[in-house]
């Protein structure tokens, strides 16, 4: 099978003392679905960030989709690996100034050097597959939280890209919009989709994952496959946070 | 007197509440013509009602003088005398069509932009390409007559310094802005050395360092005029505070939208042009066209600098012994000319903030 990511001992500390990565190895392999949980300030949002070098590392090696991201990664890298994986935030960062549609051809076209009017027929193809056709003209503040969740999704999968990252993306919806968001993820998963996802979403870890990735304190305590980590989680830590989330 | 003071302290009631209630409820627009609120506001005891009264008594009595004055005693010769002057300066008559022509398009275009939708997506480059234009129809060259910049003036004048200075100065606070926030050290030092020199120097006082040094600092076989030193110093004045100003709106944008740009792809450069400038420009417009009104009646200082600009024209004028004396007549008409032009430019920045809708969620 063919790796995604490789990571072995990365570490990252932003304050002298407290280690927001303390020498994590994770590997991602082609067409999986990895969760990452914890408990909040574990670190989960600094390691999915440092895929992309939205974060950079203190010490260890970063491999993502063969291009090197150590700590010395050259801008250059950088940029080769963002134009293969999407990212998808819990604030959905829409650029506001730009219409839905704009805000889905940009990349393509500055990023891609994709002409206008491909981008935009890329762009209604996926839009339209959202669900969200009709929002093309509106602006971001117009949509309520799960279409514009759904944009942001249709904007990082219109660079087709290889890997998929999540972080926490239905944590700033109101319940009523969190299936939404979730059902558009799991048919890209369905798809074949590499993805790492951040999420306390129990039911869709345990319907879409393969592996349960358990972090606290800068530190994968856990890896498991959902079904033995939901029912019989192994680390005395790891039961204690599912303990508190079914309450 | 003693009314005099009524009427002050009416006026600061009725600002009170009006500030009150507009707290209150912000977006319900107060319509003047309520009957419920006028007797509200203004007839709701004997008191309200006689300075009410009173007041009204006093406005139009003095519209009624202001209106006797403007018709009958006023003597507008000055003007109707001297409208060429006004307009062009003293541009030589057989010539006078081509700055003439430039107030006229400059017209045309913003009433077209204002109430139509014509050439909507070229709108922009029009407004550049007329920078370029009125210099060329006063200065000539190509196929015109050259003429010195010495004989410009006049209202064609100001508008040549606002419009030259404003173009020059927008890019320039735009790279000041874009410098302040540079990740070399030197870089960021320069810039926020030139904004704050600048920024605390007296409009006047630039003017005149640009009017002695600019000459200075260029080769000598490189003669500059006056119009061009003067807009010169006026684009490196303002440009500083418009680097101030689209910092503000830099300031304003949240970290998260450069990440999603980057998480994108989306290069340094790329992020600044399409998504924090575009941003940081929409939050800070009401502060841009205030700079812009700004320039256009700082150029009045210009004046005092010998340029014969449409206060330079006006001084000159009540220097001849024809219109001695003249005074009021000749401000009024100047202010109501700097009005009209004030006027035009709110409306467009209003129509172009409409047009720039800021989209951003309304929490
Ligand atoms: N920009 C930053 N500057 C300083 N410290 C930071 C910064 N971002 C994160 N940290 C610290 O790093 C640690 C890991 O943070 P991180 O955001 O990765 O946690 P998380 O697992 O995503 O938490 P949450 O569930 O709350 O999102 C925390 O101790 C946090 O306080
Ligand atoms: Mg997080």
């Amino acid at each position: 099978m063919e790796t995604i990511i490789t990571a072995s001992k990365l570490s990252k500390s932003y304050s002298l003392g407290v280690k927001a990565l303390n020498e994590v190895d994770l590997s991602v392999f082609s067409g999986e679905v990895v969760v990452l949980m914890g408990p909040s300030g574990s670190g989960k949002s600094t390691l999915i960030r440092t895929f992309n070098g939205l974060e950079n590392i203190d010490t260890g090696e970063l491999e993502v989709l063969g291009v090197r991201l150590g700590s010395f990664a050259t801008e250059k890298n950088i940029l080769r690996v963002r134009k293969k994986v999407g990212m998808v935030f819990q604030q959905f960062n829409l650029f506001p100034h730009l219409s839905i549609l704009e805000n889905v051809t940009l990349a393509q076209i500055k990023v891609q050097k994709v002409n206008k009017e491909k981008a935009e027929a890329k762009a209604m193809n996926l839009l339209k597959k959202m669900g969200i056709v009709e929002q093309a003209n509106k602006y971001p503040n117009q949509l309520s939280g799960g279409q514009q969740q759904r944009v942001a999704i249709v904007r990082a999968l219109a660079l087709e890209p290889t890997l998929m990252l999540f972080d926490e993306p239905t944590s700033a919806l109101d319940p009523e919009r969190i299936k939404e968001v979730l059902d558009a993820m799991r048919d890209l998963a369905k798809q074949g989709m590499t993805m790492v996802v951040v999420t306390h979403e129990i039911g869709f870890a345990r319907e879409v994952a393969d592996r349960v990735v358990f972090m606290d304190k800068g530190k994968i305590i856990e890896e498991s496959d959902p079904k033995s980590f939901f029912t019989a989680a192994k680390e005395e830590r790891s039961r204690k946070f599912l303990n508190q989330m079914m309450q | 007197m003693n009314l005099l003071k009524k009427n002050n302290s009416q006026k600061d009631i009725n600002l009170k509440h009006l500030t009150t209630s507009s707290t209150n409820s912000l977006p319900q627009k107060i319509n003047p013509f309520n009957i419920r609120i006028l007797t509200r506001d203004f007839f709701s005891n004997p008191l309200d009602t006689t300075l009410t009264v009173a007041l009204i008594f006093i406005s139009i009595l003095g519209s009624v003088n202001i209106l006797e004055w403007l018709i009958y005693k006023a003597n507008w010769n000055i003007v109707t005398k001297n409208i060429n002057l006004f307009i062009v300066g003293s541009y030589p008559k057989e010539y006078s069509w081509r700055p003439i022509s430039w107030l006229l398009i400059i017209l045309i275009i913003s009433i077209t932009t204002l109430y139509t939708n014509l050439f909507k997506s070229r709108r922009y480059l029009i407004w550049i390409i007329i920078i370029p234009l009125g210099i060329y129809l006063h200065s000539g060259g190509l196929g015109l007559k050259p003429l010195p910049t010495d004989i410009w003036g006049g209202l064609s004048l100001t508008l040549i310094l606002t419009l030259s200075s404003g173009a020059i100065a927008f890019p320039l606070g735009i790279l000041l802005a874009l410098g302040k926030q540079s990740e070399i050290t030197l870089v960021r030092f320069v810039c926020k050395i030139y904004i704050e020199v600048i920024r605390s120097l007296p409009l006047i006082a630039v003017l005149f360092f640009g009017q002695l040094l600019i000459p200075l600092f260029l080769p000598m076989e490189v003669e500059i005029n006056r119009v061009s030193r003067a807009v010169l110093a006026f684009a490196i004045f303002a440009a500083s505070y418009i680097a101030e100003d689209i910092r503000g709106g830099l300031q304003a944008i949240p970290k998260t939208q450069c990440e999603a740009a980057e998480a994108l792809g989306l290069s340094k450069r790329q992020i600044f042009f399409q998504i924090l400038l575009p941003q940081s420009i929409r939050t800070a417009l009401p502060s841009l066209t205030n700079q812009a009104i700004g320039l256009l009646q700082n150029t009045s200082l210009m004046a005092i600098l010998g340029l014969v600009e449409l206060l330079g024209i006006s001084r000159s004028l009540l220097a001849n012994p024809e219109f001695i004396g003249l005074y009021l007549e000749t401000y009024v008409w100047l202010a109501f000319i700097y009005w009209i032009i004030c006027s035009i430019m709110s409306l467009l920045a209003k129509k172009l903030e409409n047009e720039l809708r800021i989209n951003q969620a309304k929490e």
